[in-house]
């Protein structure tokens, strides 16, 4: 029983952490109907730059965290404008958008390949190492404090979409652009502020797993696909369809080592894909609303 | 024979072409003085065309990009290399079976996963290809795991006269190809492409359609897989079925020019050289290179080399006939969004020039 509550929670830990990689996906495609493959490469390039940031000035991740907000957001605005502004959206442009964005990725891939090398590398603080006790079982400090992190980042978003009015302009974009246009609401600007949100949300997350894991250029496919396992377990819905379908996800994963071996672990998400899709694609909690 | 009548789908202007064409690449070798390097690389290059053509089937002619043909890719070519250890198999039938093998494999993940459209698809696919990855690497006493198969030396075919099956499969896959985009099938394609649902309303067989073309997809990247073995003479599942793999097939279509016969002939041709260039010399800088080419091409020419050669055609004086085919990436119109585009009548180049 011990070992089932000390798994049960790494997984909710494990969760927060997906919960917050998944929203930047999950809020570019419910807003703008665009897949964002290069969130995966985002997201590795935002544990490169937190790297740096700790390497050469000394700055501790966590107190990164701003700069890389607003370094990320600044890319996700660049990337709106400068390419996928140009691609008709919705059910005609999903795939071209899909494929435009694989290309950035694998350009974001190559440049990370250029500067730092294939080489492993991870952010090794004077904390990396500590340990807390949470219910009898001992947990990394870094960890915990991804999950309270993550956690902060979605109640923060889950305020800004419910209770300011920009918040409010994008629910009633990703809803309906064309209303919108009538009522005086720039979906231009929401489009491009969406974006950028989500590359935040992209740099945020690979902040916080460049203090969990060791990372390469090659770090973020998995990250992609798990994230898109999430929304589409979550329903591409609100806040806290996300955090539920990372719950799922991040139990599966854990709990999978009774059944399945180990190195399997990786797939169960991926199967959970797939079967979820096949089986209900509005989600499993259902919920067609967006945002 | 001049009393057989050409099917209503076959012109006789890309019969010639074809075998012309055929014919002077079967006796270039035989002709010429090409230097082993090269025509070695040929052999490959075949191969990679009539895999992005397979690919393209799927991606272009009915719309639906696979990020997991890698999956089929490695599953023809370890059958085909467990055939040829275990049985003794002649590498023809080995590589048939694996390529059979490969396609049953597509149409077990693919009969319920084609239900998807558009992105939806294209994510599953990615699963698919990372799962079945996953598993072969780690199914050792099939794939060998980590440390790979080698085929017996000696047994199968030399890397030289690979040239020629590599040449056979080629020409098989571009008159499929032809034969899918020019036949009652190719039409149904298109419709299903634009919008399935009103395909559907006019008596187009969907799932039928998309399973069978995904089938003959599949077949044709294992059969390549298999001749990848033969030619490689060793595999491993981590390159198999890597994800680059399965990426290589996307850009080779789509740089080359998705939809049309000639594009994805012309991508592997880039793609090749590209790698075999720029691999040797700048190991890091060729995957970038696709990328910046996959966004030039998305965003400037949506038919890519092939819609390059289009247009520098027309400016010559070139007029190829309407309806040759409909390229570009997903349709290009849709009955809400967008400008619609008439498809029909942006021409892809004819079949018989890529052989």
């Amino acid at each position: 029983m011990d070992q089932a509550l000390s798994l049960t929670i790494s997984a909710v830990l494990l969760a927060g952490f997906y919960a917050a990689m998944a929203y930047g996906l999950g809020l570019i495609y419910g807003v703008l109907r665009v897949v964002n493959l290069a969130h995966g490469g985002l997201i590795m390039a935002s544990a490169y730059v937190t790297w740096q940031l700790f390497s050469r000035f000394r700055i501790d991740p966590y107190l990164a965290i701003p700069i890389v907000l607003v370094v990320f957001f600044g890319v996700g605005v660049a990337m709106y404008k400068g390419l996928v502004r140009f691609l008709p959206r919705g059910a005609a442009g999903g795939v071209q958008s899909l494929l435009l964005l694989f290309g950035v990725w694998l350009v974001i891939r190559n440049a990370a390949y250029l500067l730092y090398s294939g080489d492993d590398q991870a952010v090794r603080t004077s904390y990396s190492t500590a340990s807390v006790r949470i219910l009898g079982s001992s947990f990394s400090v870094n960890r915990v404090v991804v999950f309270v992190i993550a956690l902060l980042a979605l109640l923060g978003l889950h305020v800004f979409l419910q209770k300011t009015f920009l918040g409010k302009a994008t629910r009633a974009v990703a809803q309906n652009p064309d209303s919108c246009t009538l009522v005086g609401v720039d979906v231009e600007r929401i489009y491009t502020l969406t974006f950028g949100i989500g590359a935040a949300l992209a740099g945020l997350a690979g902040l916080l797993a460049s203090t969990l894991f060791a990372f390469n250029p090659a770090f973020g496919a998995g990250e992609v696909l798990k994230s898109f396992v999430i929304i589409v377990l979550g329903g591409m819905g609100s806040v806290v369809g996300i955090a539920l379908g990372a719950l799922v996800l991040a139990f599966a994963e854990v709990f999978s080592i009774y059944f399945v071996p180990s190195y399997l672990t990786a797939a169960v998400g991926f199967v959970l894909l797939v079967v979820v899709l096949i089986v209900r694609p509005a989600g499993l909690f259902g919920q067609r609303e967006l945002v | 024979m001049s009393s057989l009548r050409l099917p209503a789908w076959l012109s006789a202007r890309a019969l010639v072409l074809f075998v012309a064409g055929l014919t002077m690449l079967y006796a270039a070798p035989l002709v010429l003085s090409i230097g082993d390097y090269t025509h070695n690389v040929m052999g490959l290059t075949f191969m990679f065309m009539a895999a992005a053509l397979a690919w393209n089937w799927l991606g272009g002619y009915v719309g639906q990009i696979s990020f997991g043909h890698s999956a089929m890719f490695g599953v023809g070519g370890f059958v085909a290399a467990r055939l040829a250890l275990a049985l003794e198999l002649s590498f023809w039938t080995a590589w048939f079976v694996g390529g059979l093998t490969a396609g049953v494999y597509a149409l077990l993940w693919g009969h319920p996963t084609l239900r998807l459209r558009g992105p939806y698809f294209a994510i599953a696919t990615i699963g698919v290809g990372e799962a079945t990855r996953l598993i072969a690497t780690y199914w050792a006493e099939f794939t060998g795991g980590s440390s790979g198969l080698s085929l017996p030396i000696g047994q199968g075919p030399t890397k030289y006269s690979l040239y020629w099956y590599g040449l056979y499969i080629l020409a098989g896959v571009v008159a499929l190809s032809y034969w899918l985009r020019r036949s009652r099938i190719g039409l149904g394609l298109i419709a299903i492409k634009e919008d399935v649902e009103a395909a559907g309303d006019v008596g187009v067989n969907a799932t039928f359609y998309q399973d069978l073309v995904l089938f003959l997809s599949g077949t044709v990247v294992g059969v390549c897989g298999g001749f990848y073995a033969s030619y490689q003479a060793f595999i491993d599942p981590q390159d198999m079925f890597s994800f680059d793999r399965s990426i290589g097939f996307i850009l080779m279509a789509v740089i080359g020019g998705i939809g049309t016969i000639l594009g994805p002939a012309l991508g592997a041709i880039v793609f090749v050289m590209i790698q075999e260039f720029l691999l040797a010399t700048y190991p890091q800088l060729y995957l970038g290179l696709y990328g910046l080419l996959l966004i030039l091409v998305i965003l400037f020419e949506p038919l890519g080399i092939a819609g390059l050669l289009l247009r520098i055609a027309r400016r010559l004086g070139y007029r190829p006939a309407a309806g040759v085919a409909a390229g570009g990436i997903a349709s290009s119109s849709s009955a809400t969004e967008g400008e619609p585009e008439p498809v029909l009548e942006s021409p892809g180049p004819g079949g018989g020039g890529a052989a």
